[in-house]
């Protein structure tokens, strides 16, 4: 047959051979596809998802701070940041000698910027809207800008310390936005962005936004008014005697609020890179001095609570001069026998010592601490100092006696407001306290007072008061701090700094403070003064007590506190002790100054 | 005249076939590419288009004249393909860091594509003429092989292990249907090519990362092992981020933002997984599975040994592009840089696979005729 299949030649069954090894090829493919495709599925679409997104965080407007009355402490303003996306800069090299023209950088760093292979790259951040403008004008390409918001602090260097300031990137730094900066910095939102292998940002069918939660508010216990009485009266005194410093602390005796809390030198949170680091400490809770004469309160206290003294017991106070364990301690007058009230009224170390020393190591120790020294107070801002207060068991044999008169001891400003608003308040510690409020979107958090404990009974602060009120007459040591129409109590303090250098007390650095509260049959304000170093005389009587008495005048007219010599309600009783409770719940309850929670109680009995 | 011979053949299901697997290819090029240009300024699509035409001008070309008077010409073909092949390292063009493309003008092309035909002829014509009809022995074995053997160091040299290893297994493919004469041979051969990719693979895996580098390194040079890993997980990523119905045309992630490398080219079977999912890679399969078929049955009733063996040497060839191609992309084969044919971008394969699918052709409708 001349139509010969040669196909015979082969065994028909080769030829299905290589169709079964093909099928066979075909099949393991497609086992291997189903397990990707199908078993392994869920795996690597989160590796598809995690590859390709790129996460743009989106920062949370921060919480504003208000003070009582709702003035505006810190608030954020929009400004301007600008970037480049490096790859549609058309000429980085005239870019970026503009750039540095109008934003006063280095031109080769802003080129090297400019060249990086990235996607996106900031410039600068935060600028202000003048610079803006300029860069608008040239129409750069490839240079663009987000509104970020900046921190500003519109009160100025008004209570700078307390507030502290926010950093670049919405982060608190000092003070109160270090502190609430959990509160006032909201959370984080994102932008999710689909990315490709080469990290540049595309926008996707379907683009993720995850809307920042706003920081919440924070109202504080301070009020601007205040704040600002306290910080122009210290201030005056400050220039006036060439001191190093000074603080002034106006405390709610009742609540443990914070109603001004004033330090100098003063701090800007506005101007923070010109400022020096050493300013931004807040010295009232931070810095702990020598109490000196204002301790003696804190001993007189103790000694009438364990009722080893009465106020009109006579105590000869050795005309001046008096030995313990080997050293004579002095009075600044000399003084004879006169009653235990004297004693405080006119500041007399022998005096006290002599109480002190009847009153004993231990119990002095447990006053002391009782009355909140020694340990931090638990103010809800960062920094705070427990001070200096050694046991017992390490005093010599001095110490009693120096402690006694407020030496060889350390107490912060805040620590001696807060303890002589025990005599004020009818014998409670209570917490310092500087956030009223947090409102957030979701409702308002109330901050409570706080009473720690209880120090004293309502009669011994009864009996201080009365002897506390002697200090600030015409014949005690504090005349200076008399507020015309109201009665004071307070005391006075000049203690010897140590000199670092040589370890002994200087001779010519003292402290000098005073500390009270006002009307002191019905305390509205507890008010510390403390100037460090003022230069010249140096007394208490003579420097804090007229800055008391100044800030104590204006805070109780604006407070529209009634003077109670002359009172408006003459026929009205006093309130006491469980009245004062009940005004200081009310008080708690609706925000208000327990003052005016008393007259909304009404005089009724 | 009577109807042409050529008309009357054909298979109207095979065109069908052979149009959806090309259109699947530039739709999947088109959507990854898009308007990008290659080289020349023309988008990657369009070029792929152009190809494809001029592919079918070589199929037609292939599939007119008559494959017994091409047989005539083998040696002359095969030896002539040799020369092209002996140039490249002469004067050829280097790219991607092998020397594998001759210029002339403007237009450049790989005469390692032209050695499949010349090999594929010349095997066909050295069997066909002198059919061992008990089956090869040892002495016949390695003269045959002597044909493979010149342009397979040729083409290793350039390096493309990927086409070395392609164009043995036209001969592989056809020393399986002849048959050895040793039973032991037959065994031998039959296992390890069966084997050959599961062992490979297992080898593979289990040598040392600085061992792989180097043996990779000595079979081909041009690849970099470390990117070599990254490409199989992006391409897995894509494949298996795919699932059941796939991503849609456009939706590919992986292989929208660049994450798939070559992804015109060698993980193109990727970027379909990613876009069509299983379904999608299904279809495509059937569409494979039943040009293999066409292949098998053109082999099958081929009039006379020389078109039987040359219509089993192009199905092995195709199916070994297939298989290799889609087995790299899935991780179960190493990434030896085979293109998928009729859906990868690239020119000088496209040309060939078409030139030898009309070479089928022609073989098919000729079995009829004296």
């Amino acid at each position: 047959m001349a139509q010969q299949h040669t196909t015979d030649h082969f065994k028909p069954a080769s030829l299905f051979g290589v169709f079964f090894l093909m099928i066979g090829g075909f099949a393991l493919i497609l086992v291997r596809l189903v397990f990707i495709q199908g078993i392994e599925h869920e795996r690597w679409v989160k590796r598809a998802d995690r590859a390709q997104e790129k996460n743009v965080t989106i920062e949370a407007e921060r919480g504003t701070i208000y003070d009582r009355k709702g003035k505006i402490l810190a608030m954020n303003l929009d400004r301007p940041s600008i970037y480049a996306i490096p790859s549609e800069v058309q000429n980085p090299v005239s870019v970026s000698k503009q750039l540095a023209l109008i934003l006063g950088l280095p031109q080769n760093q802003l080129l090297k910027q400019l060249r990086k292979k990235s996607a996106f790259v900031w410039i600068k951040r935060k600028i202000t809207h003048e610079e803006m403008a300029k860069i608008e004008a040239k129409q750069l390409k490839g240079i663009r800008y987000v509104n970020e918001s900046k921190r500003t602090y519109p009160r100025g260097p008004l209570m700078g310390q307390l507030i502290g300031f926010a950093g670049l990137d919405n982060q608190g730094l000092e003070g109160v936005e270090l502190h609430h900066d959990a509160t006032l910095r909201g959370t984080e939102g994102a932008i999710i962005l689909e990315r490709d292998a080469y990290g540049k940002s595309v926008f996707p069918k379907d683009l993720q936004y995850i809307e920042p939660t706003p920081g919440k508010d924070l109202h504080l216990t301070l009020d601007e008014r205040i704040q600002y009485i306290s910080e122009r009266e210290l201030d005056l005194m400050v220039k006036k005697t060439g001191a190093k410093g000074g603080t002034a602390i106006v405390m709610d005796p009742w609540t443990g609020e914070i109603l001004s809390m004033a330090i100098r030198p003063e701090f800007d949170p506005n101007t923070v890179r010109t400022s020096n680091p050493s300013q931004w400490r807040n010295g009232a809770i931070s810095d702990f001095y020598e109490p000196g004469s204002t301790f003696k309160i804190v001993t007189a206290s103790a000694a009438i609570e364990e009722r080893l003294v009465t106020s009109d017991e006579l105590i000869d106070c050795e005309d001046g001069a008096y030995r313990v364990k080997g050293t004579t301690i002095h009075d600044h007058d000399p003084f004879g026998v006169i009653s235990f009230r004297q004693v405080i009224a006119h500041s007399s170390n022998i005096g006290t010592i002599k109480v002190a020393e009847v009153l004993g190591e231990d119990r002095l120790a447990s006053y002391i601490q009782a009355f909140g020294f020694g340990a931090k107070l638990g103010i809800d801002l960062s920094g705070e100092s427990s001070g200096l207060v050694r046991e017992t068991r390490h005093w010599s044999g001095r110490s009693l006696a120096s402690i006694s008169i407020g030496q060889e001891i350390g107490v912060t400003p805040l620590q001696m407001v807060t303890a002589t608003s025990v005599l004020a308040n009818g014998g409670y510690l209570m917490t310092p306290q500087i956030i009223r409020e947090i409102r957030g979107n979701h409702g308002e958090d109330h901050k409570a007072a706080h009473i720690q404990r209880r120090v004293l009974s309502e009669k011994t602060t009864k009996t201080m008061t009365d002897i506390l009120k002697e200090v600030v007459s015409t014949e005690g040591t504090a005349h200076r701090a008399i507020v015309p129409g109201y009665n004071v109590a307070g005391k006075t303090g000049t203690a010897q700094k140590i000199d670092p250098e040589t370890g002994r007390y200087s001779r010519n650095k003292y402290v000098s403070s005073f500390v009270g509260f006002v009307p002191a049959e019905d305390p509205v304000v507890t008010i510390l003064v403390m100037v460090d170093e003022p230069q010249g005389i140096a007394w208490g009587g003579e420097i804090a007590a007229p800055v008391f008495s100044n800030i104590a005048k204006e805070v109780l007219y604006y407070l529209k506190v009634p003077p109670t010599q002359t009172s408006p309600f003459p026929n009205a009783p006093k309130p006491v002790g469980h009245q004062k409770l009940k005004a200081l719940k009310i008080a708690n309850h609706n925000r208000t100054l327990v003052r005016d929670a008393y007259y909304e109680i009404g005089p009724s009995r | 005249m009577a109807k042409s011979p050529i008309l009357s053949g054909i298979d109207k299901l095979f065109f069908l076939v052979l149009f959806f697997i090309l259109a699947f290819g530039v739709l999947s090029i088109y959507s990854v590419t898009g308007g990008i240009a290659g080289r020349s300024g023309t988008p990657f699509y369009l070029k792929q288009i152009t190809w494809i035409i001029v592919g079918c001008l070589a199929f037609l070309v292939m599939a007119w004249i008559d494959y017994r008077e091409m047989a005539r010409f083998a040696f002359p073909i095969y030896g002539i393909t040799l020369l092209l092949l002996a140039l490249v390292p002469l004067v050829g063009r280097t790219g991607m860091g092998a020397r594998r493309w001759l210029a002339i003008g403007s237009f450049s092309f790989q005469p390692s594509e032209l050695v499949k035909i010349g090999l594929l002829l010349a095997l066909a014509k050295h069997f066909s003429d002198d059919y061992p009809r008990s089956g090869l022995d040892l002495k016949r074995l390695m003269l045959s092989g002597l044909f493979l053997l010149v342009p397979f160091v040729f083409i290793l040299k350039q390096p493309d292990l990927g086409t070395a290893l392609s164009i043995s297994t036209i001969y592989l493919s056809m020393i399986f249907v002849l048959g050895l004469k040793s039973k032991f041979l037959i065994y031998f051969s039959l296992i390890s090519a069966m084997l050959s990719p599961f062992v490979g693979h297992f080898v593979w895996n289990n040598l040392k990362d600085y061992q792989k580098k180097r043996l990779f390194t000595f079979m081909n040079p041009a690849e970099d092992p470390t990117g070599t890993g990254y490409q199989i997980i992006q391409s897995k990523i894509a494949i298996g981020s795919g699932g059941l119905f796939g991503k849609g045309l456009f939706g590919g992630t992986q292989s929208q933002l660049k994450f798939l490398p070559e992804r015109h080219t060698d993980f193109i079977f990727s970027v379909l997984a990613e876009q069509w999912g299983f379904i999608g890679v299904l279809f495509l399969f059937i569409l494979f599975f039943l040009v293999i078929l066409w292949g098998i049955d053109v082999a099958v009733k081929a009039k006379d040994t020389l078109g039987s063996l040359m219509a089993i040497g192009i199905i092995g060839l195709i199916f070994f592009y297939f298989f290799i191609n889609v087995g790299m992309t899935l991780g179960v084969m190493p990434v030896v840089g085979v293109p998928l044919p009729l859906v990868s971008y690239g020119g000088s394969a496209m040309v060939t696979t078409l030139g030898m699918l009309g070479l089928l052709l022609n073989i098919k409708v000729r079995r009829l005729i004296r």
